[in-house]
């Protein structure tokens, strides 16, 4: 438990210290519809955090930290369900 | 290098749908077989770090980013059949919760991203054997992970150029070549990222690497 406790604060730690350097730039798929000149149609579905923003704040920086934080949780705890429930649970536990 | 929804035409949407279906089923029974509890943690944790992975992009040239990927990485971490369903999960909570990426694209972009990276862990297998060096290891993890991205990056490709949205603008033959252009960079950044992480993990703590220990023939129970 203790190693996971200490993944996970890495991995804010790196969120926290990357964020402001993660780039804005297309990314490759973008950039090539992009020059093609494709026009990107209208969503079906906007979801809930749109590319990474928190609805309720403005400052470029906490909003895509909220949602990452969110986002992060959402990453790590529905695996750990779905991982509780497919494995086989004559295995050996720690 | 996620489809956003309306690139794909209907017909293929449904395929790419079935596609992944299949895959999904494969690595569902894989893991229900053979992946040990204990490995849960590990799992969520990796997943965890693969979301933060592909939400910060990194620039490359001429004004374009890309992000990692990370499907070579959970595949030596968690073994081909776990590192398929973390990564679709990973790519479900992208497209409900961030839009990234399309909910009718979503079959599309789990074979795309998830299945071709967790498959990558047989490029791995291929181009080392279970007494291979540190090196020819590395070299085998650098070659698979950049192919998993050129690979994922030209099955979109192929995949947005069959689809009428492209057709005016040359289909295939264009977006074929400018995807591989780009992916090529975003793949060699990949491999990198992906070859000094599983290094560092060889040197600190070699047991993590569940996705290694199959690969060199180690019973997970035996390891647990």
């Amino acid at each position: 438990m203790r190693g996971v406790t200490k993944a996970i604060i890495l991995i804010i730690v790196g969120l926290v210290v990357l964020i402001p350097f993660a780039s804005t730039f297309p990314d490759g798929l973008e950039k090539v519809v992009e020059s093609l000149g494709v026009e990107e149609p209208d969503s079906m579905w906007s979801g809930i955090m749109p590319d990474y923003t928190f609805p309720f704040t403005t400052n470029p920086y906490l909003t895509k930290l909220i949602s990452g934080l969110i986002g992060l949780f959402l990453a790590f705890s529905i695996p750990w369900a779905v991982g509780r429930v497919t494995t086989c649970k004559h295995s050996v536990k720690k | 290098m996620h489809i956003p929804d309306g690139f794909l035409d209907p017909y293929l949407s449904v395929l790419m749908y079935i596609i992944a279906l299949v895959f999904l089923t494969w690595a569902w029974r894989g893991v229900k077989k053979t992946f040990p509890r204990s490995f849960v943690s590990v799992m969520a944790v990796s997943s965890a770090f693969v979301f933060v992975g592909q939400m910060l992009n990194f620039p490359i040239v001429y004004g374009t980013s890309g992000h990692l990927v990370g499907g070579t990485f959970l595949a030596l971490l968690l073994g081909p059949h776990a590192a398929v369903i973390s990564m679709s999960i990973v790519i479900l909570i992208q497209a409900v919760f961030f839009a990234d990426g399309g909910i009718s694209t979503f079959g599309a972009n789990i074979f795309n991203l998830a299945v071709i990276g967790g498959l990558s862990f047989y490029a791995v297998k291929l181009l080392s054997n279970p007494s291979s060096s540190q090196k020819r290891l590395s070299a085998s993890v650098f070659v698979a992970s950049w192919l998993s991205v050129v690979l994922g990056a030209l099955a979109a490709a192929i995949q947005i150029g069959v689809s009428s949205m492209f057709a005016s603008v040359g289909g295939v033959l264009v977006t074929v070549p400018a995807m591989l252009f780009w992916h090529v960079i975003i793949g060699a950044c990949e491999a990198a990222i992906t070859t000094s992480l599983t290094s560092q993990f060889l040197r600190v703590k070699p047991t993590m690497l569940n996705g290694l220990a199959i690969l060199r023939g180690v019973a997970y129970e035996r390891r647990y």
